[in-house]
């Protein structure tokens, strides 16, 4: 990570005497704080604040900056996001600026002392209204008792330093793409003209945005991977602005070789599923003792069991038998009351049982199925016998008869049924079996032609398939942003055919809805829920996915046709199968520049404003310079200073891109800042260790007497 | 407090001795801190901008204008050249194949695209 914080507590605050002013680029992004005179900032962190609750003892606390994740675990960070002092450039909440300060200090080694008895130097943005001026102003002055305070502005400070470089001259143009803004300032003589200065709202926050937006949209499962610091790594690492827009984009839309190499992949962390090692050879063996010994086990209760339940059968058998015999020899008339005893009814009820019996003694003793056929019809037509009072007329019949028989329909009907069922069941086993040795024989003996009357087939299928999907999809839309659509089916209409009758059938007379239980079964047939999303595995479908089954079996050539199979704009997720290591890859290949694209563009991100190559021109306008010479000289020393100004491609980008507003041949010469990050806070150290630093700030006093409007003129002087 | 919070200094202190007055005693606990701070549009009003002569620069005076250049309409989805629109999810695409993405998107995804360019429905 390029920037890295440096939060160690300096030691040596006491060794500084009271003159030495403390220097502080305060910046949207970063709070560097230090000595004058030095060439780099002590002090050095991100410029938020967090108040998580401590979990154990449940107090808020209050962070400062950016800390390791995992100490951070010991507090609930759910309710505090990290909040940062400035909205926009300009600092609003002083509340948490009254953090980041304390914070600062107390790093700087000044805890101990009564009050930071330094001036101060501090950065603001151009032209900060004078309320955060002043209240910056009085949060020095009367809680931290700093005796002379000076207000600079970062890119003139930057400005500053190069010119002493020789990077660039007295006059010039900064462009300074920040943070949160982006500023283009005009310098004459050494000194910034805010009157031609311009400020668009597209910085480097807004970029990370729009990589992480559309990183999230495009891997919405991986999601939770793309936190805002991790993104902003990225962009660091990765994104660059590419020096024409639309060719660059059009080699990636060509994918030609050269998009290839600019593609960038970032592999996921990803465990391979663990391969299970078959179990040992021993494992085995001594598995399958066990479990032979459990069938063992088993089959011996299962032959005792059967051995007595076919002792049981036999005796019943037995009996039954003798029971005939006996209704033999009785008479007609006498078997009613000579079966009372017995509990049977008929002679026919006594001759099914028997039979019953003996069906299932032959079962328990093994024998083959086909007699039992023979036997369940015979207990079927028995059964029949079971229901004498079907065919007989209902006016023959008593009440208690009638209910009999209604009954007995009943179960005649069931049976009937169960019947009927079973006989279909067979036949399309039959009917598939038929199929299946049809095909088989179709195959051999013309193989090239069944291939062929198979890819026809499948070809129908999958358009019939896609047709369908399309529909759906439109019919999806048809009301623009209403939740999932309506589809135009039968279900859906007869839907809305019961919510206007129910809704408007009410108006007139008493509501009697819900009187009646039926009524509600309503809400049922309205209800979304009952609408399946896919009306089942439609029987086209079913029908395609056996084709391309049997073609994938058949022809080693055949490719199915991928549906929707772009990869590169959305990917989809694989349910089906086990993820493989390219699903947790995150390709990140026109992102790369078409993030940074906003700084030149800003309506692609929605912002009405110009573009930083534009800006120079406004910038420009707006100083009303007369002569073309003065001009040229602006544009012959281009300063980029600058967080966001880190981005390879970018002076090429902005040469190119201010020539085409310059008249033909002007000198343009555009340098990047020695150190875009450091350089503010260099430039005010040596301003502020220069001899005359004191004339240029103002004290508790000045502020007091002379008022807001006073402080609202108050300008630095950066040449001096 | 854990060990090794305390070592790494995590948490501020509630005391510095430079300070003349501590933050418990500026901003008491309870307090709602939303009323005590001005958001920025408001500090900007309360400028009176227009009062002062336009000629000088103020904080609103150095705002750019808007562009002159014709916009570039790139593609919502891949980032391409874009000169179509989908009329009814008013999203950008570049070619045939990424319109049907398009139209098998749902609904939020395509508000989201939307919010990429600040053209999303809001409902207030």
């Amino acid at each position: 990570m390029p920037f890295i914080s440096q939060t160690r507590r300096q030691s040596d605050y006491n060794l500084f005497p009271s003159a030495t002013p403390i220097v502080i680029d305060n910046g949207a992004s970063y709070f560097r704080i230090g000595w004058a005179g030095e060439n780099d900032p002590r002090v050095v962190f991100r410029n938020i604040v967090q108040r998580p609750r401590h979990k154990a003892t449940g107090e808020t606390v209050t962070v400062v900056g950016d800390h390791d994740p995992a100490l951070l675990k010991y507090f609930d960070c759910t309710r505090s996001g990290p909040r940062s002092a400035f909205d926009s450039n300009v600092v609003y909440q002083f509340e948490i600026m009254e953090y980041i300060l304390d914070f600062g200090f107390d790093r700087m080694g000044a805890n101990g002392s009564q009050q930071i008895d330094h001036p101060v130097l501090i950065t603001e943005c151009v032209c900060n209204p004078v309320y955060s001026r002043s209240k910056m102003a009085e949060l020095l002055f009367e809680t931290y008792g700093v005796p002379s305070v000076a207000f600079g502005v970062d890119a003139a400070f930057s400005y500053k330093y190069n010119q002493q470089l020789g990077i660039c001259a007295r006059d010039g143009l900064a462009i300074c793409p920040g943070f949160t803004t982006a500023h283009v300032i005009p310098f004459v003589d050494g000194e910034p003209i805010y009157k031609g200065s311009c400020r668009t709202n597209i910085g480097g926050y807004h970029i990370t945005d729009q990589l992480k937006q559309l990183l999230s949209l495009k891997y919405p499962h991986h999601m939770t991977k793309f936190t805002w610091e991790k993104v902003e790594d990225l962009k660091m690492e990765h994104c660059y602005i590419a020096p024409d827009y639309a060719a660059e984009a059009r080699l990636f839309q060509n994918g030609t070789k050269e998009a290839e190499e600019k593609t960038r992949t970032w592999q996921l962390p990803w465990v391979p599923p663990a391969v299970e090692e078959g179990p040992s050879e021993e494992e085995l063996a001594r598995k399958a003792a066990i479990r032979e010994r459990q069938g063992q086990r088993l089959r011996e209760m299962a032959e005792a069991k059967r051995s007595s339940r076919i002792n049981e059968l036999e005796n019943e058998l037995q009996g039954l038998e003798f029971l005939l015999r006996q209704l033999e020899r009785v008479e007609e008339e006498d078997i009613p009351s000579f079966l009372e005893e017995t509990g049977y009814v008929s002679k026919q009820e006594v001759e099914s049982a028997h039979a019953k019996a003996a069906q299932a003694l032959r079962k328990a003793k093994g024998e083959p199925k086909g007699e039992q056929v023979g036997i369940e019809e015979k207990i079927d037509s028995s059964t029949n016998e079971k229901f004498p009072l079907i065919n007989v007329p209902d006016d023959m019949l008593t009440p208690e008869q009638l209910k009999e028989k209604r009954r007995q329909i009943f179960l005649k009907t069931t049976t009937e049924g169960r019947q009927r069922a079973k006989q279909k069941r067979i036949e399309e086993e039959l009917e598939r079996e038929r199929k299946n040795q049809e095909d088989e024989e179709q195959r051999l003996e013309n193989p090239e032609l069944y291939l062929e009357q198979l890819n026809i087939r499948y070809r129908e299928l999958s358009e019939k398939v896609e047709q369908r999907k399309r529909l759906k999809t439109n019919g999806n839309h048809t009301n623009g942003g209403m939740g999932r659509g309506e589809r135009l089916n039968a279900a859906q209409k007869e839907r809305m055919r019961l919510l206007t009758t129910a809704a408007f059938d009410r108006g007139k007379g008493e509501d009697t809805f819900g009187a009646n239980d039926e009524d509600w079964q309503l809400y049922k047939l309205m209800s979304k829920d009952n609408d399946d999303d896919d009306d089942g595995v439609d029987p086209d479908e079913a029908e395609l996915i056996r084709v391309t089954s049997r073609l994938q079996e058949v022809d080693p050539t055949f490719v199915p046709k991928l549906e929707l199979g772009l990869s590169q704009p959305v990917v989809e997720v694989p349910k089906f199968r086990p993820l493989t290591k390219e699903d947790f890859q995150v390709v990140l290949g026109v992102e790369r520049f078409r993030c940074p694209e906003i700084l030149f563009h800003p309506s692609l991100i929605g912002v009405d404003q110009v573009g930083l190559d534009e800006m120079a021109g406004v910038s420009i306008r707006r100083l009303s310079c007369e002569t073309q010479e003065f001009e040229d000289r602006l544009t012959k020393s281009i300063l980029i200073t600058g967080g966001s100004s880190l981005l390879p491609g970018m002076t090429e980008r902005l040469e190119a891109g201010i020539r085409m507003i310059r008249p033909c041949g002007a000198p343009i010469c555009v340098f990047r800042a020695s150190d875009p990050i450091l350089d503010a806070w260099r430039g005010a150290s040596s301003y502020a260790s220069a001899y005359q630093f004191a004339s240029q700030t103002f004290t508790r006093m000045d502020y007091y007497e002379k008022g807001e409007d006073w402080l609202r003129e108050y300008q630095l002087r950066y040449t001096i | 407090m854990e060990a090794e919070v305390v070592e790494a200094e995590l948490v501020l202190p509630a005391y510095f001795s430079f300070k003349r007055i501590q933050s418990h005693e500026k901003y008491p606990k309870g307090q709602s801190s939303a009323r005590r701070f001005k958001h920025l549009k408001q500090i900007i009003q309360a400028e009176n901008f227009q009062n002062y002569p336009p000629d000088e620069p103020n904080y609103v005076n150095i705002e750019s204008p808007p562009s002159m250049h014709p916009c570039k309409r790139i593609c919502d989805i891949t980032g391409y050249e874009a000169p179509y629109l989908d009329p009814r999810t008013k999203l950008r695409y570049a070619n045939t194949e990424v319109f049907k993405i398009i139209r098998s998107l749902p609904n939020d995804h395509v508000q989201r695209y939307l919010s990429l360019r600040n053209a999303a429905v809001v409902l207030k």
